[in-house]
């Protein structure tokens, strides 16, 4: 590695109280990477993410994005930068047309805009396949189209490294191979990903690299191929007896 | 800049423009003392309704210490016209950038709380300390005993129309003005909701992770949108004090300010542009109206709010637009 990555975490503790949900994690992302991270349900991999983009301070280590020190700036700044991400559960703004919900990620976002802000929310619609959508009130949408319109949100902000918190989650098989296609091409486009995600045929087919979280440590890395014959992640999916339970 | 979801507002403006032709030729009709003394009560609530609607309708934070700029307007416009011997026109701005200022400070407080009944609570406190503090200054504010010797508004001459004067019977002049105030408060409203101030609000109102993650600062837009919203209460205010030419404690400062403002945005319709302008009609002129009912008044008034509040909960506003659109945008995918 001899090119600085542009993410790199040192260390990143987060602890709520006496629970500690995330535990001196450190990895690194190269440019034009997709990163998959894994692991069981409660295993920390949201709490990372909320780490990551600033909605978090972590108790203990370093964020450092594009060789700069993020660890104390808020989520604004860091969408500044270039650092966006999608939710879990999604937050789209109720009371807004689909179209106004990418307006406010467009008018806020990094992004420098030569064209009409109007004409670019309609090529992002178009892109994750929501087009129809767009004069909807996103109150009305069901779950797969939420999920794209996160999606659609994080990438109007014009982001250099896009968090995908379970984007496939709830989206029927066909939407997740389009869905892939377009994350594949948000990829060519010189987007870096960190993908959390729990349909393993996506983050197989997708990921150069995956790391693996378990009760807050990570505790493998390495390509898809190794990963899926890992023993110590095998065994925290399917669970030693003392682990069941999480 | 229009994108097809901006009708709603676009349809705003031209009822906007015929309520405010309508409106100027009013006193071309009438000008009985006691009708544009209510016309001018409605739109002043309507416009002082119009600047909570910013803050609560479309920036969702749920202030109900409202009455606090409305009344240090007041207060602070009387003060220095008479004090200082300055003009109520020029005091009146002044007034409102001291509520400005105040609402900034109570913005301070406010940025860190995001649970809607705290931030309520903490501003009915806030404006409780205002209230008490102007009722004891009694050397200054006169207290309880009410402010009063405030001088009307100056009176001009108009090029075309010749001199516009400003007293009790002439209630004329003092309409106009309320009509003005009242366009440039729904106006700066309808200009804001176009914008990238007006999406900001909307979205901190839906989903403030979201906004920030968005790369929207919080703290900016919300200590902006109280300082607006304040500055154009601390305004009206002042036109109450030079209009009215009394006050008291419990007339400019009092909490059933707050419930008429929060009554009338609710039935009007809370997040809509024009939606506390009907509110406030409807409740100045329902209220005028009852009268004739005596002692029942108010328990016929009650149940009307209840049956509103329960039957269109988004408000009289919400009610034709909302079958306009559905017609509207059924043909069209």
């Amino acid at each position: 590695m001899t090119n600085n990555p542009l993410l790199e975490t040192k260390s990143i503790r987060k602890s709520f109280g006496g629970v500690v949900a995330v535990r001196d994690v450190s990895f690194r992302v190269s440019h034009g990477e997709i990163l998959g991270l894994i692991g069981p349900n409660g295993a920390g991999k949201t709490t990372l993410f909320h780490v990551i983009a600033g909605k978090e301070q972590p108790t203990n280590g370093t964020i450092h994005f594009k060789s700069q020190d993020v660890t104390g700036l808020r989520p604004d700044q860091r969408c500044h930068l270039g650092i966006a991400r999608t939710f879990q559960i999604p937050q789209p703004f109720s009371q807004m047309t689909v179209f106004e919900n990418v307006m406010v990620a467009l008018h806020f976002g990094a992004g420098q805009h030569t064209g009409s802000l109007e004409d670019e929310a309609s090529r992002i619609l178009a892109r994750v396949g929501l087009d129809r959508w767009a004069s909807e009130e996103s109150s009305s949408l069901p779950l797969g189209a939420r999920k794209k319109l996160e999606l659609a949100r994080a990438l109007a902000t014009k982001p250099t490294l896009l968090l995908l918190d379970e984007v496939m989650g709830g989206l029927r098989p066909n939407e997740i191979t389009e869905v892939m296609a377009t994350i594949r091409e948000v990829r060519e486009s010189g987007v870096t990903i960190i993908m959390i995600e729990h349909v393993m045929r996506a983050v197989m087919g997708l990921a150069d690299r995956i790391i693996v979280l378990h009760h807050g440590e990570l505790i493998a890395e390495g390509s898809p191929a190794e990963i899926t014959r890992n023993e110590a992640v095998i065994e925290a999916y399917l669970g030693g007896s003392a682990h069941v339970s999480s | 800049m229009t994108a097809p979801e901006n009708k709603k507002p676009l349809n705003n403006l031209l009822i906007l423009i015929g309520i405010a032709a309508v409106l100027g030729v009013v006193p071309l009709v009438t000008q009985e003392a006691y009708f544009l003394h209510i016309c001018i009560l409605a739109l002043l609530f309507g416009a002082l309704a119009s600047s909570w609607n910013l803050i609560n309708g479309y920036a969702g934070i749920f202030t109900f210490g409202h009455q606090a700029f409305f009344g240090l307007g007041a207060y602070g416009s009387a003060l220095m016209s008479m004090k200082l011997g300055l003009s109520p026109w020029v005091t009146m701005w002044i007034a409102g950038v001291m509520s400005a200022a105040l609402g900034c400070l109570i913005s301070l407080p406010v940025l860190r709380i995001r649970s809607i009944p705290h931030i309520a609570i903490v501003t009915l406190a806030f404006a409780e300390i205002v209230r008490i503090v102007c009722s004891n200054l009694t050397e200054f504010t006169r207290g309880e005993l009410g402010l009063w010797g405030i001088p009307p508004f100056t009176s001009f001459s108009l090029p075309l129309i010749g001199p516009v004067t400003f007293d009790a019977a002439h209630k004329v002049a003092y309409f106009y003005v309320v009509v003005l105030l009242w366009l440039l408060i729904v106006g700066i409203t309808y200009w804001i909701l176009r914008n990238r101030f007006g999406f900001g609000l909307r979205a901190i109102r839906d989903s403030q992770i979201a906004a920030e993650s968005l790369g929207l600062n919080l703290t900016r837009y919300k200590t902006m949108v109280f300082a607006l919203s304040s500055m154009l209460a601390g305004v009206l205010g002042a036109f109450y004090a030079h209009y009215v030419l009394i006050l008291t404690p419990s007339s400019a400062l009092g909490i059933d300010i707050m419930i008429q403002i929060v009554a009338m945005t609710l039935i009007g319709g809370i997040g809509r542009l024009l939606g506390p302008t009907i509110g406030a009609f409807i409740l100045t002129f329902g209220l005028e109206w009852l009268r004739g009912f005596g002692e029942y008044r108010m328990l016929i008034y009650g149940v009307l709010l209840v049956a509103i509040v329960m039957f269109l909960p988004k408000g009289l506003a919400s009610m034709r637009f909302g079958a306009l659109r559905r017609r509207k945008s059924t043909p069209s995918p």
